[in-house]
């Protein structure tokens, strides 16, 4: 299998502080991979690195075979990288539907000429975007939630609405940021289904950065340990779960 | 179902409203009914910048003054009619607002207010200050062109003129607000990260809507010169900018309603407390305040949370979508 | 050689003022994160209540400025509470658009007694000459200003470096969830950031009216040129207000002398635009450090 991403000692520096510290992996296309490591090991600066939030230097990242190190995150994003965010982000005064749509921006071929033509409220472009919204809704179980808006709607579906949004141009690469935070195990089990289906049914690629360890060892194919920046163990979710290192740095936490 | 009923006769028979209107006014009336109008499209661009976008900057009745000026001045001293003055008048806003741009791309939020009040300003002073092409203080006086029966020395027939234009571009703006431009905006009012990570890109959608913002209030400002028929640079101060703030905030941010109701009540507002400035200053400044703190939606948004006025979803075709899903899901 | 040093007399005494108004929006705008667009019209207020005490309750002079300043602390720890506090959290555009409507509601506000007239603001010294050293020569309103402006300086300074009151405020500015937890009471550090920046503002008033006359659009001109000098010292910086408006004075007259008497009416427009283009972080302003 070919990597659809690459890290090459990808190195993120707040000032002086050094959040990511020469992190390697390489993530197979169809793959679920696994990011985990106490709080401030900085899983979620890895990720911002990876959409282009932060600056790499040094590093390298290369996704689906070109170099975009150096590219904005809205190229990266067209180029197939979606995210969710640890703390829903939707828009408060958008409808499911709108939030929803806001995912297919760059894929809804129209400009702002062509966008003010034709009579009767219609647009080929905007409903073939509603129906590309519906059918993800539909994948979700959440087409009832189509016109409500973000305080409407409970914790879980909220999450499950940001996921929407960052499946519906069906990307390549799927970054999840602890999908699982503040679920029930009701609902995780639901992610744990959701995000077997999409490799399955799908075939997108998914990076996990997760606390729920059940989770992460469960669904993922390999799994990443990050520690103060630092890759300190990679491999299938059995060998990292015995990997002393990684027992060493989970226990230091949990008994911190 | 007489909400179904209301929704679709609403705009028709509005129409046919406005179209009698000069039958029913005398010029006073009428002078004051085409400033509405003219209103309506000012606060519609502003709405765009400030509400939909969230840009916080103070060039709009600066744009309003190129417009007015570029278009009065092609008439007064080139003789261009109005049909090219007036699009004119837009395009040159549109050109220098698109500059606004530039600081709301690059700097801190606040940085963009201080820089568009400094560029308002700036255009302010070269409006009263040079005088060989902008005649200064004196202000410029619009010719009464004659176009077939059509003149600009009726107010009832600039009426006609001024409601098409208006008419043209409320729905533009609705058409704009309802794709994938107008949620890219309140995307990234909200919230830039998420707009970046979703594929927009926000120098683009900035560019865009200093532009189309600009050329709603320099074409404003076009139809303004035409209804007073003489405009001076004073009239594109501070004083407008805040005429302009009051509209769209307590008519209601992000709403095409809102632009609208907003112009007709504090466009009628003054003529009420006619030329009492201090007075008008007061209620507008006032007002302003009471609105953010106690009704931050506006009157539109208000009314929108009472089910007076439609909801508006940023998605065009949404109601014949939610239709078929209902008729789907009853079924 | 007697020209520059002229222009670089009044050029401070002007100068001193730009800075006393670049404080208050300074420290409003650490504070609270607002850019308080109504502060020219605190100023505004502030002079007309110092003219109205002198002249209708015939207060002797100092007096009557300080009950302006008093009033005018009084009226921003009330404007503070009832207009801002409930608000603070909300969009930004909120609260400046709040401050923009009291700038206006202030406007209408003196216009209603004062009207359109223009009123001479009386001199403290209205009998003494002009001071000449030398070469050297001052008018003993420029003395006042630059005088009582320093000592203000001084005064700010003793009161953030020593009092609790003022180390309160500076670790509201510094972290704003911090000061909470540690369990100051940032409501009042608000109300007061708010008093302290209205009274540093008719202190100003007070100072430029009589030179400057008075009306109720004379507020204008100087915000733009405080805005200038806080644009210029970094906008998050009390030394860099102070140092900001020293020169925004310096360059106001020098340029006015030596290039055009217009420019000093356009100098803040071109300097906020051309620092924020050129240089946007100002003289005394940090690069923000990237987050997300």
């Amino acid at each position: 299998m070919t990597a659809l991403l690459t890290a090459e000692g990808v190195t993120v520096n707040f000032g002086g502080l050094v959040a990511v510290n020469a992190v390697t992996l390489s993530v197979p296309a169809g793959a679920i991979h696994g990011v985990i490591g106490p709080n401030g090991a900085g899983k979620t600066t890895f990720f911002n690195a990876i959409a282009g939030l932060v600056a790499v230097a040094p590093g390298r990242i290369a996704f689906d075979g070109t170099d975009i190190t150096g590219l904005p995150p809205y190229q990266r994003a067209r180029l197939g990288i979606r995210r969710t965010f640890q703390a829903v982000q939707l828009i408060p005064q958008f409808t499911v539907l709108e939030n929803v749509l806001v995912g297919l921006h760059h894929d809804i071929k129209e400009n702002y000429l062509t966008s003010l033509f034709g009579w009767s409220g219609r647009s080929a472009a905007e409903e073939e975007a509603q129906e590309r919204t519906l059918e993800v809704l539909r994948f979700l179980g959440l087409t009832d939630a189509l016109f409500k808006r973000p305080r409407e709607l409970s914790f879980a579906e909220q999450r499950f609405v940001e996921i929407a949004r960052a499946l519906v141009a069906r990307p390549k690469l799927l970054l999840l940021d602890e999908p699982a935070a503040g679920l029930s195990p009701q609902e995780v089990a639901a992610i744990n289904a959701l995000l077997r289906r999409l490799r399955t049914e799908w075939g997108t690629t998914i990076v996990l950065v997760e606390h729920v360890l059940s989770l992460v060892l469960d669904v993922s194919d390999r799994v990443s340990v990050l520690d103060n920046g630092k890759l300190i163990a990679e491999g299938a979710p059995r060998e990292v779960e015995a990997d002393p290192r990684v027992r060493a740095v989970y226990i230091g936490e949990d008994h911190a | 179902m007489t909400r179904d009923l209301i929704h679709r006769w609403f705009a028709p028979v509005a129409i046919a409203i406005l179209l009698l209107v000069p039958l029913t006014t005398n010029s006073y009336i009428q002078f004051i009914i085409n400033q509405v109008i003219v209103y309506v499209i000012i606060a519609i661009g502003l709405n765009l910048l400030l509400g939909y976008a969230g840009q916080f900057a103070f060039a709009h009745a600066a744009m309003m003054g190129i417009g007015a000026y570029t278009a009065a001045l092609l008439m007064h001293r080139l003789g261009v009619t109005f049909w090219i003055a007036v699009p004119a008048g837009g395009f040159a806003a549109a050109a220098i607002g698109s500059l606004g741009a530039l600081p709301a791309m690059r700097m801190k939020r606040v940085y963009l207010a201080l820089m568009t009040l400094a560029i308002a300003e700036l255009i302010q002073w070269v409006l009263v200050h040079w005088k060989v092409v902008t005649l200064g203080t004196d202000g410029v006086k619009i010719p009464h062109e004659k176009f077939l029966w059509f003149t600009l020395a009726s107010d009832y027939h600039k009426f006609y003129l001024i409601l098409a234009a208006m008419a043209v571009l409320y729905v533009v703006a609705r058409r704009l607000v309802e794709s994938k431009f107008g949620r890219s905006l309140v995307a990234i009012r909200e919230n830039e990260i998420v707009a970046q990570c979703n594929g927009i890109s926000i120098a683009h959608t900035k560019a865009a809507v200093f532009a189309v913002s600009a050329f709603y209030a320099g074409i404003g400002g076009a139809l303004f010169a035409l209804v007073l028929g003489h405009i001076v640079p004073d009239g594109f101060g501070l004083f407008q900018l805040v005429v302009h703030f009051s509209i769209v905030v307590i008519g209601g941010l992000i709403s095409m309603f809102g632009s609208v109701i907003g112009a007709v009540l504090l466009t009628t507002l003054p003529e009420l407390l006619r030329g009492v400035r201090a007075l008008q200053e007061l209620i507008y400044g006032v007002l302003l305040m009471v609105f953010i703190i106690f009704m931050p939606g506006g009157i539109a948004g208000f009314a929108k949370q009472r089910g007076w006025l439609p909801d508006e979803i940023l998605v065009r075709g949404w109601r014949a979508l939610q239709a078929r899903l209902k008729r789907e899901g009853g079924s | 050689m007697e020209i520059p040093l002229l222009l670089t007399a009044s050029g401070l005494a002007n100068g001193a003022l730009y800075a006393l108004v670049a404080l208050g929006l300074v420290l409003v705008y650490k504070t609270q994160d607002v850019v308080q667009f109504g502060h020219g019209e605190v100023l505004m207020i502030g002079a007309f209540i110092g003219y109205s005490l002198l002249n209708y309750l015939g207060l002797p002079y100092p007096a009557a400025m300080l009950a302006a300043v008093l009033a005018c602390g009084i009226m921003g720890f009330v404007l503070e509470r009832i207009a801002f506090r409930p608000i603070a959290y909300h969009h930004h555009i909120t609260l400046a658009m709040v401050t923009v409507g009291l700038s206006f509601a202030l406007k209408g506000i003196a216009r209603i007694p004062f009207g359109a007239d223009i009123y001479t603001f009386p001199r403290l010294f209205p009998d003494t000459p002009t001071i000449v050293w030398g070469k050297l020569i001052v008018t003993p309103q420029h003395l006042v200003t630059i005088g009582v402006a320093l000592a203000l300086t001084i005064g700010l300074f003793v009161f953030f470096r020593s009092t609790t009151m003022g180390k309160q405020m500076r670790a509201t500015q510094q972290n704003l969830t911090g000061a909470s937890i540690i369990g100051i009471n940032t409501g009042l550090i608000f109300s007061g950031t708010w008093a302290l920046a209205c009274a540093i503002g008719a202190v100003a008033g007070v100072l430029a009216a009589p030179d400057a006359l008075l009306y109720p659009d004379m507020g204008a001109r100087f915000l733009l040129k405080g805005f200038a000098a806080a644009v210029l010292g970094g906008f998050e910086s009390v030394p860099g207000a102070i140092v900001g408006g020293l020169l925004i004075g310096l360059i106001d007259n020098f340029a006015g002398f030596y290039i055009d008497t217009a420019f000093q009416e356009i100098s803040a427009y071109c300097i906020i635009i051309l620092v924020l283009f050129v240089w946007p972080y100002g003289l005394f302003g940090r690069r923000p450090t990237h987050r997300v």
